[in-house]
């Protein structure tokens, strides 16, 4: 049992660790365990993606399968929602795609920090998804990209409404992106080290119970890891679409 | 013909073994919680912007407290749009 004094918070999990105090005008670059789970998840995508091809076996292996198949996964998102222009966007979807899959999957291994907990993580992802859209909308349709905030065949004394409630929703996408995805993580995250404290806390065997919660839960958890890589790259494809057809 | 036989054996076989071998159709289904968070991440982001913009209109323009009024309201019917499009967009699938 917990005795007082020792801290047993189920956010414990959540803290950032600097291993190095590194400032840089005035803005703090320490090197922490965030930063370091982050280099992890780059280096097993980099190592599993460049080893598993590596053969380039005609009949592929059950490991270049398995790259195979993710590729596959992506381009067919691309292909369906995008279409023809969007196999220029496919390198940018798929890193995206690969980096929250990874950090997810790494997060769930035991002791190890999970960086898509951090909002800040996932917004400045979103960020990137929203500002590059943003980009490519005013490329593609120039000063015409506007009008994705009118809307056709309404009452014209309906527009003064309209027009501002499309333009927050628009500026809400890279919130409502970046918080599904951290709500879902630290949710599940804490969940498990909740039920993982019963288990030491409940008198006897009755631990046991909690303990078989747990091991469904980790099952639960690493679908949801998955879902939400994909929610985020789906969503990244049908705003990269929107960019290209208004409306 | 023995090999006549063999091969409608066979074409009785595979048909056999599609049939029950085919997984079902996949659904996209969901947990309950991930549509929760779905839903709910919708509209807090558009109360969110929304607030956010009243804000900086009111420490800009000296309109306190109108400006958070309003675009709370704007955020808030921003937030029922965009739960709207997610579940035409559910439907569609």
């Amino acid at each position: 049992m917990a005795t007082k004094g020792e801290k047993h918070s189920p956010l414990e999990q959540f803290e950032i660790i600097p291993y190095s105090k590194t400032q840089l005008g005035g803005y703090d670059i320490s090197f922490t365990n965030s930063s370091l789970s982050m280099i992890i998840t780059v280096a097993v995508i980099t190592l599993f993606l460049t080893l598993t091809v590596n053969p380039r076996s005609l009949v592929p292996t059950r490991m270049q399968l398995i790259s195979e198949l993710m590729y596959n996964f992506i381009a067919q998102l691309l292909s369906d929602t995008v279409g023809d222009n969007g196999k220029k966007y496919f390198p940018f979807v798929f890193s995206l795609f690969m980096f929250v899959l990874i950090g997810n999957m790494v997060g769930m291994v035991p002791y190890q920090f999970t960086f898509t907990s951090h909002i800040i993580v996932t917004f400045a992802l979103a960020s990137i998804v929203f500002i590059g859209v943003t980009i490519l909308g005013f490329v593609n349709h120039g000063i015409k990209f506007f009008t994705f905030f009118y809307i056709p065949g309404v009452p014209f004394y309906m527009h003064p409404l309209l027009i501002p409630i499309e333009i927050i929703s628009y500026l809400s996408r890279p919130i409502s992106l970046s918080v599904r995805l951290f709500a879902n993580m630290l949710a599940g995250h804490t969940l498990l080290k909740v039920f993982a404290g019963f288990v030491v806390a409940m008198p006897f065997f009755t631990g046991a119970l909690p303990l078989v919660f747990i091991v469904a839960l980790t099952g639960l958890e690493i679908l949801i890891a998955f879902l939400q890589a994909y929610v985020f790259a789906i969503l990244t494809c049908l705003y990269i679409n929107d960019a290209y057809h208004l409306h | 013909m023995v090999d006549d036989d063999k091969l409608k054996e066979l074409k009785a076989r595979i048909q056999t073994a599609k049939t029950t071998n085919t997984p079902p159709p996949k659904k996209n289904k969901e947990s309950g919680a991930g549509f929760g968070f779905k839903i709910s991440s919708e509209i807090i982001a558009a109360l969110v912007v929304g607030v956010g913009i009243g804000l900086i209109v009111d420490k800009y323009l000296g309109t306190k407290p109108f400006g958070l009024i309003i675009f709370f309201i704007f955020g808030a019917l921003a937030g029922f749009l965009n739960v709207y499009r997610v579940m035409r967009r559910i439907e569609k699938q």
